[in-house]
């Protein structure tokens, strides 16, 4: 229950920061990277230190992670199979022998189908989701976002004790 | 506005966030190090591996390792091996590669098949992954061996329900009238075809008109040459389907014949149905021990398959069970290059075996036999122990050896499977003998001890065959088994002998012989009972049907060859010249 309230928070909280619809949007993005690909990986580390260090929602980042969880798990036998057509495919047989043979590569545990598959899924997926959450954000902004502002339901949501923690992280 | 893309202020917690995760690496690492070798060790072998501590000095490219106990995949309560301590030297740059490369492994204390108070079967258990693949088939392959089962001990002769639907004579008779009467149809019909009818007609009226005519008459004269012409072309077609004929008599008579032999395949059979005591002695060899000695084949196979699947030749890309985690473990693809390291390499370890006087060598234990260029050997030696093995899949066509001759092990005392006996080996020296080249299986076991106890369960008692057992192998005190296997791997051939074979089968046939032929006479009776009444129709039948088609060509032919000859005569007759 801490967790859906906690999320619902984040998500009200990140709509209405002082953050712009870009940075919202590619926060969610890179928080996305974290939820579709299984976490202890490599290229996560880039991910959260890339969500960290550069400008953009970090709220919108844990938001990303939490909604693509989900997700995630149920894409998974869709990952694999992903994973599995281009770790196997003839034509790629030299680049992967490349790479699984240099050195650092081979921790990113990209050999295994189901983190190939999610990464790649989560890679084609990022540019399209971006320009359609900034695009969402934006548009939720100018149409209902103020009348949510000033509902009974935001400002209590916005007086508990986790928007508090919140606000320490916003952008 | 201008947005700033870095957040410079975030490295200081970035810095401290890595910090701390060095931290928890340093206090971590032996525990996570240890656990998932205890885990891809469980994964990978089927069977439980637990280590109680291990220290990674990877500065220094050692790894110490204390307390290794493998569970044995096959015994529920037993180890395979456990050992004090494990010290290994390290190649640490292919750790960048996710490369482990051992130079050296010193293994101290190492024990074989100690008890254990947990099940620590795995893959038995759950039947997942290549282990529990790997050993499910090799289950399987083991249970292929139809081994006969004695009962000695009550020496019963009794005879099951024979039923008629499982004899093979029956629906061959039934099939071979169908055949007799589908020839009769076809002859027939072939002789319709010939209309020898119309032949012989007119044949008998040109006859007729030669009688009354001159020897100036030549029409008449003509008519008779062509008349016999056409006689000799209806008689090379009688040739014709009487030789088609005689085939099919034949095929008819071969049917026959083959009645016999499914009478006699029937006979065996039904015999198969009666609970005889074997007094076949390579039975009796194969009945008392074959079950023990095909444990240690099924056992052997295992390790070599799973080598197989572990080490495979070649250096295309491999695919296996990614690791365990809440997300699909998916499958880790291997891509092993040509003059790259392999995955995992033991370079050499010395092994030091539990008492001190025992000691092995294990060298080129690797993940890629291809790359590494070299076989995977194993040697070790002790008092009164010999055991060596080559793991060899450089080449395309794998071969794995092994072979160990132990001495004076006690061996545990096990029941003689269908006679109440207990056979106590005492100490006994094992062999071992194993290739698998490609797919082809060549394996000996033998035991020999000369020291054996038998004890005899109270239920054979009382009975003749009991008796007759118990005196037999209670004075025998040496014991010689000897197991072979050979053949393509799906289907080998097994073998089984023992010094007690001949012995048992002699003492057996003296005391059941007759017996025995009194209930093999009754059988056959049996079968005689139900196959007769289908199979004396059936041959009256083939007999009739040949008799009529013979009968008829042979009435026909001499039809023709009679009017044949009086036209010639008659012919002869006129044309002759009269001197005056």
């Amino acid at each position: 229950m801490f967790a859906l309230i906690k999320l619902i928070q984040s998500l009200f909280g990140a709509l209405h920061s002082e953050g712009t619809p870009g940075q919202l949007a590619a926060g969610i993005v890179l928080g996305s990277f974290l939820g579709l690909t299984p976490l202890f990986n490599l290229h996560n580390a880039v991910v959260f230190a890339l969500l960290v260090l550069l400008n953009v929602s970090f709220a919108g980042g844990l938001l990303g992670w939490a909604l693509f969880v989900p997700v995630g798990f149920l894409l998974d036998p869709l990952f694999d199979w992903i994973g599995h057509g281009l770790l196997l495919a003839p034509s790629l047989r030299g680049l992967w022998t490349s790479l699984y043979n240099t050195p650092i590569i081979p921790l990113s545990n990209f050999n295994n189908t189901v983190v190939l598959g999610s990464l790649v899924f989560a890679l084609l997926l990022a540019v399209p989701l971006f320009f359609v959450l900034r695009w969402a954000v934006a548009r939720y902004r100018v149409t209902v976002g103020e009348r949510v502002r000033q509902s009974k339901f935001y400002r209590a949501l916005t007086a508990s004790k986790v928007y508090n923690v919140y606000k320490v992280f916003r952008p | 506005m201008k947005i700033k893309v870095f957040r410079w202020r975030a490295i200081g917690p970035l810095l401290v966030l890595f910090v701390i995760g060095c931290l928890l690496w340093w206090v971590f690492a032996d525990t996570i190090a240890r656990r998932e070798s205890q885990k891809v060790g469980t994964q990978m072998l089927g069977a439980r591996v637990e280590i109680e501590h291990l220290h990674l000095d990877i500065a220094n490219g050692k790894v110490l390792m204390r307390g290794l106990t493998v569970a044995s995949p096959h015994e529920a309560f037993k180890n395979l091996l456990q050992a004090d301590e494990l010290v290994a030297d390290l190649d640490v740059v292919p750790l960048t590669e996710k490369k482990i490369i051992i130079n050296r492994i010193a293994a101290n204390g190492l024990r074989f098949g100690t008890p254990r108070t947990t099940d620590g079967r795995v893959a038995a258990k759950s039947g997942e992954g290549i282990a529990g693949r790997v050993l499910a088939e090799t289950r399987e392959w083991a249970s292929q061996f139809q081994i006969p089962v004695l009962q000695l001990a009550t020496g019963k002769i009794s005879i099951d329900s024979l039923d008629p639907r499982r004899l093979s004579t029956i629906p061959a008779a039934t099939a071979l009238s169908a055949r007799a009467d589908s020839a009769r149809h076809t002859w027939q019909a072939a002789y319709d075809s010939l209309r020898l009818g119309a032949t012989l007609d007119s044949a008998s009226a040109a006859l007729e008109r030669l009688r009354h005519a001159r020897a100036t008459d030549l029409a008449a004269l003509n008519e008779a040459r062509q008349t016999i012409d056409r006689l000799k072309r209806a008689r090379d077609r009688i040739t014709m389907l009487d030789r088609g004929i005689k085939i099919g008599i034949g095929q008819l008579q071969a049917g026959l014949a083959s009645l016999e032999s499914a009478r006699q395949r029937d006979y065996s059979f039904a015999r198969s149905l009666l609970k005889l005591p074997s007094l076949d002695a390579p039975e009796i060899g194969a009945a008392l021990f074959a079950p023990g000695a095909i444990k240690p084949f099924e056992r052997v196979l295992y390790y070599a398959q799973l080598a197989r699947r572990y080490m495979p030749p070649g250096l295309l890309p491999r695919a296996t069970t990614g690791p365990s985690r809440a997300r699909r473990a998916g499958e880790d693809v291997r891509f092993p290059k040509e003059h790259a390291l392999p995955a995992f390499l033991v370079r050499s370890a010395e092994l030091s075996f539990l008492p001190e006087r025992y000691a092995g060598r294990l060298t080129g234990l690797t993940s890629d036999p291809a790359l590494y260029g070299r076989p995977t050997a194993f040697r070790a030696s002790g008092p009164q122990l010999v055991a060596g093995a080559l793991v060899n899949h450089v080449r395309s066509i794998p071969v794995d050896t092994a072979g160990a001759t132990v001495g004076g092990i006690t061996l545990s005392a096990f029941e003689i499977p269908g006679v109440p006996l207990r056979l106590d080996p005492g100490a006994a020296t094992t062999q071992l003998g194993f290739t698998l080249n490609g797919d082809t299986i060549h394996a000996r076991f033998a035991i020999r001890s000369s020291n054996v106890h038998w004890t005899r369960d109270s239920t054979l008692a009382n009975t003749t065959i009991g008796d007759l057992i118990w005196h037999t192998v209670s004075g025998i005190s040496n014991l010689d088994v000897e197991a072979r296997l050979s053949g393509a791997l799906h289907k080998p051939d097994l073998a089984v002998r023992s010094n007690l074979d001949q012995a048992i089968a002699a003492g057996l046939r003296a005391v059941l012989g007759e017996q025995v032929a009194a209930a093999e006479k009754q059988v056959r009776d049996r079968v005689d009972a139900l196959i007769n009444d289908k199979v004396g129709p059936v041959r009256a039948r083939v007999n009739d049907v040949q008799t009529q088609a013979q009968a008829q060509v042979a009435q026909q032919r001499a039809r023709l060859d009679e009017l044949q000859k009086q036209l010639e005569q008659r012919l002869r007759e006129l044309t002759r010249i009269r001197l005056p």
